[in-house]
């Protein structure tokens, strides 16, 4: 849980094209390193989750005092989808987001999608491999891997988003100021993002866990 | 050949039927709960009290999840929330359709 959708105005030209030219680049890596998978079966898996990320990112959680969190759900995509599949997927999603509902600043999407497309969905991926083997059977090491994946991967999002926009000079505050706030605010509603992340993950490891596709069954061809 | 609107919406009922709650009770939290304790974006609310203003380039075609011309009472606003919410999801199952019958065609 958080918010890192950037606004525009809040980057300054470098930042915003470096962030675009780091997205760009990993969307075309990620487009190339899933053509072999993208049979009909993991399309329609795919834009599922896609609709789902979205319809759920929808559920803005107020918060007295102005603020709000929803889900992000990168590092859940990441796990159930692998990295590449993952950022595309969260990539669609905030394209959608900024093009048809201006959430999300135009000259930000670089960013947004490096926060929760790249870095949300590679460590929530990292951090799930690491706890569950190939295989995996053992429900607390599912379970546990994909809290610290959704928990970490989002409090490291926010903590990258907090550097864009701290070293951008368009804004007020320098990188002392908005990382510890970004960082310190996403590890604290972060461990809710991380506990949603483990019960889905928990779930679909149970009932359907040949849509866990980081577990690498024999049968998913990952 | 492609997969027919309705196989697939048979198909996929559960996941659709999430969906589909998930949208239904989406205004009680973005709309009502919102207005409630005066929501506003987090860095919408960053860049108000710095004074910044926000070079909105483009607002959307349903800005902010809204529909122009509803009422901007809680019910309109809670219809043009849900309303948003089919609209993104339709778009981003409809890419995925697309992609699909174009892999399946080879």
């Amino acid at each position: 849980m958080g918010d890192v959708h950037i606004p525009d105005g809040f980057l300054d030209p470098v930042t915003a094209a470096l962030c675009y030219a780091i997205a760009l680049v990993f969307t075309a890596v990620a487009i190339y390193k899933s053509r072999a998978r993208l049979k009909p079966e993991v399309i329609t898996l795919a834009s599922l989750l896609a609709a789902a990320i979205f319809a759920a990112q929808m559920l803005n959680w107020p918060i007295p005092g102005g603020t709000s969190l929803h889900m992000v759900g990168g590092a859940l995509v990441g796990i159930l989808l692998g990295p590449w599949l993952g950022e595309l997927v969260i990539a669609v999603v905030l394209l959608v987001q900024c093009l048809v509902f201006g959430d999300g600043g135009i000259t930000a999407l670089g960013a947004n999608i490096l926060n929760m497309g790249i870095i949300d969905v590679l460590i929530g991926y990292a951090f799930f491999k690491a706890l569950a083997r190939p295989g995996e059977t053992n429900r607390a090491r599912v379970t546990l891997g994909a809290f610290l994946g959704g928990w970490l991967g989002i409090t490291l999002a926010g903590v990258a988003c907090g550097l864009e926009i701290g070293y951008s000079p368009a804004f007020p505050f320098g990188v002392a100021i908005t990382v510890p706030v970004m960082g310190l605010w996403h590890i604290g509603l972060g461990v809710i993002e991380g506990i949603i992340t483990a019960l889905v993950v928990d779930y679909m490891a149970r009932k359907l866990p040949s849509l866990v596709m980081s577990l690498e069954l024999p049968a998913q061809g990952v | 050949m492609g997969l027919s609107m309705q196989s697939f919406i048979t198909e996929h009922k559960r996941a659709l039927m999430l969906i589909a709650v998930l949208l239904i009770v989406s205004p009680l939290f973005g709309v009502i709960g919102a207005d409630i304790v005066g929501y506003h974006e987090p860095l919408d609310v960053a860049a108000e009290v710095l004074g910044l203003n926000e070079t909105g380039l483009w607002s959307g075609l349903l800005p902010d999840y809204s529909v122009p011309g509803l009422p901007e009472n809680w019910a309109g606003l809670s219809l043009g929330y849900i309303i948003s919410g089919i609209v993104g999801v339709a778009i981003i199952l409809a890419l995925g359709l697309i992609l699909r019958g174009l892999v399946a065609k080879g």
